[in-house]
């Protein structure tokens, strides 16, 4: 098999073997470059509620919580509290948060979820299970490597035209601008 | 023989996913024996810093963008201590908030100005989506943090 007809075929294969996780690291990449504009792994909902001012300060009883929980309409049960100072309590519920501020009687309810699709194409993508996911992302670095070298021999009646060089060389040139104005 | 090679390789995928799929483990784990409580590195952080230090509390808050730290609470009331790692090193799930944690690191100290404190807390509430009001920042401050190296968070 020549050297071209064997690249065609490597180029061919490893490009089907590819197209999956190519979605899902473009579809990720996309969404994780927007980390400013929302949260691509959780929705958050937050709502605010009020209730009457609370005189309670200082260190709450379970008791406290629960006359607080009783004034948001919750059931009196809660799996874990928290004061960051003697005016607020976190009180975590079944996954959620509820923030209570005592002197102003605001409320801030906030529930997170992982989002269906994203926060498993991100999981991937950020590598957060580590281990055999790793070699597994490193195969598709090669293989992405591979595509792209046997891309270059993928030549019209085997010449590099015009046209293929200086697309080759914009391609290349293109992580070279974002270098020079803002490394 | 088919069924047999399936099995096979379905087990050896298993076993080589498993532990990252159902660990709640974070980077190096836990290693140290004997757990420091948070008031104890409160009350004289400076005797602590640099040394490698366990610490075990309720996960209080956790970066809602990149899950790269975590405020553990203190035995004490109205005390917490942040847990910070390397962005992708260790990625904590927001859902993580409420759930008891072990986590091991170094402490570190951090003196800032008052313009440090403006950036880092604006940042913060960025982050968060907190409100933040930029004139309750007066002067520089001092705060203090454990650089991750391992977490273990219970899975209820």
């Amino acid at each position: 098999m020549s050297l071209r007809k064997l690249s065609h075929a490597l180029h061919r294969d490893a490009g089907y073997l590819c197209i999956g996780l190519t979605l899902l690291y473009a579809l990720s990449g996309i969404a994780v470059n927007h980390l400013r504009d929302w949260n691509p792994s959780y929705k958050v909902v937050r709502v605010t509620s009020q209730v009457a001012p609370s005189n309670y300060r200082g260190v709450l009883s379970e008791a406290m919580v629960f006359d607080l929980l009783r004034q948001i309409g919750e059931p009196t049960t809660y799996d874990n509290i928290f004061q960051s100072d003697p005016t607020s309590v976190m009180v975590f519920v079944e996954g959620r948060v509820i923030e209570f501020d005592l002197p102003s009687g605001q409320v801030l309810h906030e529930q997170v979820e992982p989002r269906a699709f994203w926060h498993a194409i991100n999981y991937l993508h950020l590598n957060h299970p580590k281990k055999a996911w790793t070699w597994v992302a490193d195969i598709y670095a090669g293989g992405l490597i591979l595509l792209a070298l046997t891309g270059l021999l993928l030549l019209p009646r085997g010449k590099m035209r015009r046209r293929c060089f200086i697309l080759t060389i914009a391609g290349c040139l293109i992580p070279v601008f974002p270098l020079l104005f803002y490394y | 023989m088919k069924i047999l090679t399936s099995l096979v390789g379905m087990s050896l995928a298993l076993t080589l996913f498993a532990t990252s799929l159902f660990a709640e483990t974070y980077g190096a784990g836990l290693t140290l024996k004997e757990t420091t409580l948070v008031s104890a590195i409160l009350e004289n952080p400076d005797d602590y810093v640099g040394k490698t230090l366990q610490v075990k509390g309720l996960i209080v808050d956790v970066c809602a963008t990149r899950g790269c730290w975590m405020y553990i609470a203190g035995d004490k009331p109205f005390q917490k201590l942040r847990f910070k790692v390397t962005d992708g090193d260790m990625v904590f799930p927001m859902t993580a908030r409420g759930k008891e944690a072990a986590v091991e690191g170094i402490l570190q100290k951090f003196v800032l100005t008052k313009e440090q404190v403006l950036a880092r807390k604006n940042h913060h509430a960025e982050e968060t989506g907190e409100p933040f009001d930029p004139a309750s920042v007066t002067s520089g401050e001092t705060f203090f943090q454990l650089r991750g190296l391992g977490a273990e968070i219970e899975d209820k």
